[in-house]
């Protein structure tokens, strides 16, 4: 909010003439002390960012060290990068890479065009209560919790007892398919999941920024022609590619974050070559491994391939000819 | 004066910011220095239900008996180990912790300095000296004694068995694994429960969440057919369980018990948490597990229909293909307290320490974390306690406090040592608790020991977790048929290569350099 502001108030300053250098240096001071409260605002949230969010970034120091809590972080010993070499050169790495940017891929195909589709659905919907009951009801899922998510998809795809399982059984007969614990229909509930529970939410923002749009274009269409398809393809998908591209630049930092609880919950023993990736990695080594330096140096990879991922698609953004993020 | 008069603001923002400030540090500013232990005792061990009242009756006479005051954090028992380790992690251990031992971040953290080595320190105080010298050897790290062990029968496995499906298709206790699988072949095939569908499976696995050697089923039929348990020796030297013929041939037979349908469908998914389920709702009729899950499902049944419950029967290990009897032993202790050196600096304050202890684990201390408070929540009768007033919200506290908390901190009391044991219920649980005895003391005259229990190889701390999988995985995609024969060989190789021939070699060693 306060980014808002200020350029507003700031306005009559910023159009006065061009003050000499001498003066410069007098007016700044004032300026300064006239926007005091507003500096002040900003105070609590700049110490938010720097206490819990910079300060704890000294801790990152044990990814280059021999961590020993008992020896604390300064009195642990240096040891560069072995833990880095270990990763890049360990049995897993290959693995874990691939299973992360696969689920990634899945992710952007599947999941990430999903809200757009359901917004633009629910555009077109002309009853008005029927809009919005839908579009409550697509969104409930997201206040559950992923255990919840888990549990149902259990309920529901269990070789034992499960609902869907035995009715697709029923269906196609044959020998019964375990879905739950097999390798091979991990990815496919995983993604399945994550459109159940993420795809309602998501449209909020796309159907926000369909409500932006000026009916007079719509109008003004409509008296040159153009059909529903015309519109949708000339008017409505312009208007929200903006949002999308936000959308997708932001959602390129999280490539790496493959949802610990989600994984999790759904690793079983018969999955865990597919299911392993780096932050169930993460946990296993740091938390109930207690490698805290090797589980950091991990953690650090994926953040530096994240803010990687955000850099290149917000020029990639800008190259296309799209307004990036910053 | 406007509500957002500039002064209010600046005051408010001031305020917000300290107070961040001060939360951010309240983390680290713990000091209790050396002295303050002296007085009060901070422990760390699980709980099985709701945690206690710190000023509730029980705590009031454990801390009376003591001395001390007690400050204790007790922490459900399903994410114990994970809150254990992030505790070592902290800069603020407890003074007592109840720890496995084992664990990696256990092991770092003592040999960096930050418990204390109690080997040969234990036998001044009567009520911690070890009372079994094999425990005592299990419960050791690499031949140093880091806490004094929780004692746990040395044997528990069996097999629980439904009593009215064997008496119903006319068949006897099982003796030898044959027998085992003509009667898993019969409940699934004959409908033991009598209604016309073929609706039932013989035994029950759930998702192990352990690793291999963990007292999963998996395990004890591999000790059945005369795999060794965990480790043995093998041409001269130690070798993992897993890498013997024996170990293939019980799988090889196990996943004919799954391809024939006598396991239940999701025995790699099944929520251990649910595993008595099945049996109670009549899917299946058999559970390879620890003797006392026999009387919890008595209990269960009873609750389902008091008149007819008598359902269940237990039965001990069992003599393999070759007609030679192997038995599961169990580590007789499970977990073990130690003494961090944060607060207790001093060799003086260790010995505080340990008299604390030594009288909390007394005769008087054990009936008091066991049974509870005499003449309030229990009385005597023979050689049994026996519950009393439990209508009273008040001593209904106190059965809580010992059962599902304060049991957790006795190192002798569950296998009677001092305490009482609990009057059984009925006659069948009676029954069924003298089995118990029966059972261990002739299953132990076969038990097949690991002789590598004491000791912890320096590459499994540094990567146990990602190789610890391998076999356990590779054994249910074996089992389930997803992989072949060739396949489980080649992963068994795979936990070799990816550093178990050097915690095979760590292992010989340590054994070798302890005279075992």
């Amino acid at each position: 909010m306060a980014t808002d502001l200020v350029p507003e108030v700031a306005q009559p300053a910023a159009g006065s003439p061009r003050p000499a250098s001498t003066q410069r240096r007098k007016r700044r001071t004032p300026n300064f002390w006239r926007y005091r409260w507003l500096y002040l605002l900003l105070l609590p949230g700049l110490a938010y960012f720097v206490v819990f969010k910079y300060l704890p970034m000294y801790g990152l120091t044990i990814a280059f060290k021999d961590y020993v809590p008992f020896l604390g972080y300064s009195g642990s010993e240096w040891v560069g990068l072995k833990h880095f070499q270990e990763l890049f050169t360990g049995p897993d790495f290959g693995r874990l890479l691939f299973n992360t940017l696969l689920l990634a891929l899945l992710t952007i195909l599947f999941v990430f065009p999903a809200p757009i589709v359901v917004a633009l659905l629910l555009n077109e919907l002309r009853v008005n209560v029927l809009k919005r009951s839908v579009q409550s009801l697509v969104y409930i899922p997201h206040f559950l919790s992923w255990t919840i998510v888990a549990s149902l998809t259990y309920l529901l795809f269990s070789v034992d007892f499960g609902v869907i399982a035995n009715w697709i059984h029923g269906l196609v007969g044959g020998q019964k398919t375990d879905y739950v614990a097999q390798a091979d229909w991990f990815r496919p509930l995983i993604v399945l999941q994550l459109l159940w529970k993420q795809t309602g939410w998501g449209t909020i923002i796309y159907l926000a920024a369909l409500a932006g749009v000026d009916s007079q274009l719509y109008e003004a269409a409509r008296v040159d022609g153009a059909g529903r398809w015309r519109q949708f393809w000339h008017i409505t998908l312009p208007a929200i590619r903006p949002t999308i591209v936000v959308m997708a630049i932001l959602t390129s930092g999280h490539l790496m974050d493959s949802g610990f609880e989600q994984i999790w919950l759904m690793t079983t023993s018969l999955n865990r070559d597919v299911a392993d990736v780096f932050d169930t990695f993460v946990y296993y080594i740091g938390i109930t491994q207690g490698s805290f330096s090797y589980a950091t140096a991990v953690g650090l990879f994926k953040g530096v391939v994240g803010v990687v991922l955000i850099f290149g698609s917000n020029f990639l953004a800008k190259r296309l000819g799209q307004r990036g993020l910053f | 004066m406007t509500i957002f008069s500039p002064r209010r603001i600046a005051v408010a923002a001031a305020l917000s910011t300290a107070l961040l400030a001060a939360s951010a540090c309240s983390g680290g500013g713990d000091d209790k220095g050396g002295q303050a232990a002296s007085t009060e005792l901070t422990v760390m061990t699980k709980l099985f239900g709701t945690a206690p009242d710190p000023n509730g009756e029980l705590q009031q006479a454990v801390e009376k008996l003591i001395g001390k005051k007690l400050k204790i954090t007790w922490v459900p028992n399903a994410e114990y180990g994970d809150k254990a380790n992030v505790t070592l992690a902290s800069d603020n251990i407890p003074d007592v912790m109840t720890v496995n031992e084992k664990s990696p971040s256990f092991v770092k953290a003592a040999e960096a300095g930050a418990f204390w080595d109690l080997t040969g320190k234990l036998d001044k105080y009567p009520n911690l000296k070890p009372a079994n010298e094999q425990t005592a050897k299990n419960s050791q790290t690499n031949g140093k004694t880091y806490g004094i062990y929780r004692v746990r029968p040395l044997l528990r496995s069996g097999i629980v068995i439904r009593k009215d499906w064997l008496a119903k298709l006319g068949l006897q206790e099982p003796k030898t694994v044959d027998d085992l699988y003509a009667i898993a072949k019969a409940f699934t095939e004959k409908d033991p429960d009598g209604n016309g569908k073929k609706d039932t499976y013989g035994l029950i696995i759930p998702k192990w969440p352990g690793n291999y050697a963990s007292a999963s089923p998996y395990d004890v039929v591999e000790t059945w057919f005369g795999a060794p348990n965990g480790w043995g020796e093998r041409d001269g030297k130690l070798v993992p369980g897993f890498d013997t013929p024996e170990f293939l041939a019980a799988n090889r037979w196990l996943r004919t018990w799954v391809q024939e349908g006598l396991v239940n469908p999701d025995f790699a998914t099944l929520d251990s948490a649910n595993w008595n389920d099945p049996f109670v709702q009549g899917k299946g009729g058999m559970i390879i597990d620890v003797n006392v899950r026999a009387t919890q499902l008595l209990d269960l049944f009873k609750e389902k229909n008091p008149k007819d419950f008598d359902k269940v029967t237990l039965v001990g290990n069992l003599a393999g293909p070759d007609g030679e009897k192997h038995s599961y032993p169990f580590t007789g202790y499970n977990d073990v307290l130690a003494i961090s050196k944060q607060h207790i600096r001093t060799d003086e304050q260790l010995d505080d320490v340990l008299k604390t202890l030594d009288k909390l684990e007394s005769k008087e201390g054990s009936i008091l974390l066991t049974n509870g408070i005499e003449g309030r929540n229990f009385k005597v009768e023979g050689e049994y306690a026996v519950p009393i007033n439990q209508e009273d919200p008040k001593v209904k506290a106190i059965q809580n406090d010992v059962d599902k908390a304060f049991i957790q901190l006795g190192t002798r009391a569950s296998v009677g040592t001092g305490a009482y044991q609990l009057r059984p219920a009925d006659e069948a649980s009676r029954k069924m608790r003298e089995k118990f005895d029966v059972l261990m003391n002739e299953d132990l005259k076969t038990a097949v020991f690991n002789p590598a229990l004491g000791f912890v190889a320096p590459t499994a701390v540094a990567k146990g977790q990602t190789i610890d999988t391998i076999v356990p995985d590779a054994r249910i995609k074996y089992l389930s048929g997803a992989i072949t024969e060739d396949q489980l060989k080649a992963q068994i190789k795979r936990w070799y290569d990816s550093g178990g021939t050097d915690i095979a070699k760590e292992i010989n060693d340590l054994s070798a350099k302890a005279g075992g």
